[in-house]
């Protein structure tokens, strides 16, 4: 799930013809950068990728020049950067926010990372947050968001299968392998996971 | 649809991203059109992480046809079409370790 899920959402916002004009930006979130992950550069990475106009460029570069004039170049803090993403989404038509593996931020972050995003989403209705994670992170995710869809994701026939498909191709040792085998393997084990 | 093969792709060494690029889309705004990319100073001041590179790692180890039973649920289609207003604005896909991860990586 974690990742590939989000890739292909990702993927297929990207390429399917879309009635409207949309931006796009992701975020995977990983245990093993949780250091770096903090609230403000998840959400600056994300605004990063929202620069597709130049309106939205030229808040942001005016809030540049305006923070490297006052303390020399100070660094951003959170309200700020709440602020020009507030500005461009609201520039902006259509955007969708990707965020992977939740379970992977610091509580404390994925707290401030959530209610970041419900404070623009109160102010641009439009907006699609898609988010993925382990279910303990539901209770906050109900927590800071007023409403949201939910869907569990269980391990399907049909993809466990592929996967099997793929690992029995790449398979060295080929000369192990009969019809019979390959057949039982990709009917038995598809049916027990996705069982239980 | 093959979702591997699609001639999008992210380049990986700069910033430079085409996601999307693909013709018969009507999709004005895309990220492959990221001005920014223009301004390092500014890049890095916003945040110096870079999540299209995880997301190129991903892409390409993923599988075809695994995971689209998603995009055909209803809940997907309304949140994507923006159904619902501001209550539709979240989806969440919950799921244990061991769902994805472990078996469909």
């Amino acid at each position: 799930m974690a990742g590939n899920l989000s890739s292909l959402v990702i993927d297929t916002l990207c390429d399917e013809p879309c009635e409207e004009e949309i931006a796009i930006a992701m975020f995977y979130c990983d245990f093993r950068d949780k250091g770096e992950q903090t609230t403000i550069n998840v959400m600056g990475a994300i605004l990063k990728q929202l620069l597709v106009r130049g309106e939205v460029l030229e808040h942001v570069r005016k809030a540049f020049q305006k923070a490297k004039v006052e303390v020399g170049g100070r660094g951003l803090r959170l309200p700020d950067m709440v602020q020009m993403l507030k500005q461009a989404v609201a520039i902006l038509p259509k955007v969708f926010i990707c965020i992977d593996a939740l379970d992977e931020c610091l509580p404390k972050n994925l707290l401030e990372l959530l209610g970041s995003i419900n404070d623009i989403l109160g102010e641009s209705p439009r907006m699609r947050i898609f988010v993925t994670g382990r279910p303990q992170v539901e209770a906050e995710i109900t927590r800071a968001f007023t409403t949201s869809v939910t869907i569990p994701i269980s391990p399907k026939a049909h993809d466990i299968k592929r996967y099997l498909e793929k690992k029995l191709e790449m398979d060295t040792e080929q000369y192990a392998m009969s019809d019979r085998l390959r057949a039982d393997i990709l009917r038995v084990i598809p049916e027990r996971i996705s069982g239980m | 649809m093959d979702y591997t093969t699609y001639p999008h792709s992210i380049s990986i060494g700069d910033s430079n991203v085409n996601c999307g690029n693909v013709t018969n889309s009507n999709n004005t705004v895309n990220v492959n059109k990221i001005i920014a990319d223009e301004n390092p100073e500014i890049m890095r001041w916003l945040s110096p992480l870079d999540p299209r590179r995880r997301h190129q790692d991903v892409r390409i180890d993923r599988l075809d046809g695994v995971g689209r039973w998603l995009l055909e649920t209803n809940e997907f289609q309304e949140w994507r079409r923006g159904e619902g207003g501001a209550g539709g604005a979240v989806l969440f896909c919950y799921g244990d370790p061991g769902v994805g991860k472990t078996y469909l990586r």
